[in-house]
């Protein structure tokens, strides 16, 4: 994967980074929030 | 300076419109794949109160066929076009937090044993796609394509491949409609083939993760087998990804040589640009429960966030696959593609077979 495919998609295109970008940031806020008992027990 | 910083009027207006666009296909996304794992517990549970001996048919699969269905009758509306095309977001969501499940020490291993198999893989299957091209007479451009959507990671790199390689729209639509078609193939007969050969997880998470192309469908396939063995093709797969850039950059390098591509000036910046970053992301989160950064409880969390994004990812996998669209792409690439496909996996599935008795995987 890289992350030339995401230059085109609409995510991407709400802030120019990339996709592989946003999802790091995102994955690393939504472990923060678990690691800071924001977010808790999330079910499945 | 403030205006590379500061988004004007204009800029945030579209760009809220943006993020806008996607709810609809995203709650699409969510619908599709809560519809899977609901079905999946209310037959479970009807089928025992009932007595009946009935398959337990997993939500990835549910999933995949309600996308499957909708994509190919009534079609995708326009409306939720963008946010279905966020699916490739939520597998690298999913990816970046199921790092949480790995302590360092387990990828280490699992990846150093998948690189011996992805480096043994990436050549053999290059190779031999480039000789089927050759063999069937495709344009070169198109062959280079194929090759490295097979050997590599399907779409994104034939799409990275496409720019540094200068090939042409035409061409890159039909190895992507080839790898796409064969992807959808490979959901349904890698776990019936592990099945019949009642492979154990490990070796058929290796297998799916080094034989099918395109991530979502590599992870997808691992999933349908189990919850480990879809962990495993992660990490299989995320090892294979890692090595985009050296591929892509010997094919520029190779084109470019022969006066049909733009030439690499600075490699490290080629291949910095190219290397999927979500890959760094899953080693920091794996790094980050190695140093005990969580608890228990929360690395259970991480890993049931991570189920989620990928119940979007898979419902996402469906509603893509229009077999239609494929079939006008012509039957020649994906005759190539199918007979690489197919040598492909029985290589992978030798190497797998082979590693399990060296290493007892």
């Amino acid at each position: 994967m890289s992350t030339d495919t995401s230059s085109n998609t609409p995510l991407s295109k709400v802030i120019s980074l990339s996709l592989d970008t946003w999802a790091v940031i995102i994955a690393v806020a939504l472990a923060l929030a678990v690691r800071f008992d924001i977010l808790k027990n999330v079910p499945w | 300076m403030a205006s590379t910083t500061a988004l004007s009027p204009v800029k945030s207006e579209s760009a809220l419109l943006n993020a806008l666009s996607l709810v609809p296909g995203v709650l699409l996304l969510a619908a599709i794949g809560y519809t899977g794992k609901f079905l999946e517990r209310f037959l479970n549970t009807y089928a025992k109160a009932h007595h009946w001996t009935f398959p337990n048919i997993e939500y990835v699969l549910w999933a995949i066929l309600i996308g499957l269905a909708i994509a190919n009758t009534v079609g995708v509306p326009k409306l939720f076009q963008a946010g279905v095309a966020t699916y490739e977001f939520w597998l690298k969501l999913g990816i970046v937090l199921l790092g949480a499940r790995f302590v360092a020490d387990d990828i280490l291993k699992l990846s150093g044993i998948s690189m011996a198999l992805v480096v043994i893989e990436i050549t053999v299957s290059l190779g031999l796609m480039t000789v089927l091209g050759r063999l069937f007479k495709l344009k070169r451009k198109l062959t280079t394509l194929l090759a490295i959507g097979s050997s590599i990671c399907g779409v994104s790199a034939i799409i990275a491949a496409k720019g540094a390689i200068d090939a042409d729209d035409e061409d890159s639509s039909f190895a992507i409609a080839a790898i796409l078609a064969l992807g959808a193939l490979a959901l349904f007969t890698f776990p019936a083939i592990a099945h019949g050969l009642h492979m154990n997880d490990v070796s058929y998470g290796l297998w799916a993760g080094l034989g099918v192309d395109n991530t979502a469908e590599a992870t997808a396939a691992g999933a349908l087998y189990s919850d480990a063995a879809g962990k495993v093709a992660v990490v299989a797969k995320t090892a294979r990804n890692a090595m985009i850039g050296f591929v892509v950059l010997a094919y520029a390098i190779y084109w470019a040589g022969r006066g049909q591509a733009e030439a690499v000036t600075n490699k490290a910046a080629f291949l910095w640009k190219k290397f999927p970053k979500f890959v760094l992301g899953f080693l920091l989160m794996s790094l980050l429960v190695g140093f005990h950064a969580f608890s228990k409880a929360q690395i259970g969390s991480l890993g049931n966030l991570s189920k989620w994004a990928f119940l979007l990812t898979f419902a996402g996998v469906g509603l893509r696959t229009n077999f239609r669209d494929m079939s006008r792409q012509g039957l020649r690439p994906f005759i190539v593609g199918a007979l690489g496909e197919v040598l492909i996996a029985c290589l992978t599935l030798g190497l797998v077979v082979g590693a399990n008795r060296i290493w007892g995987l």
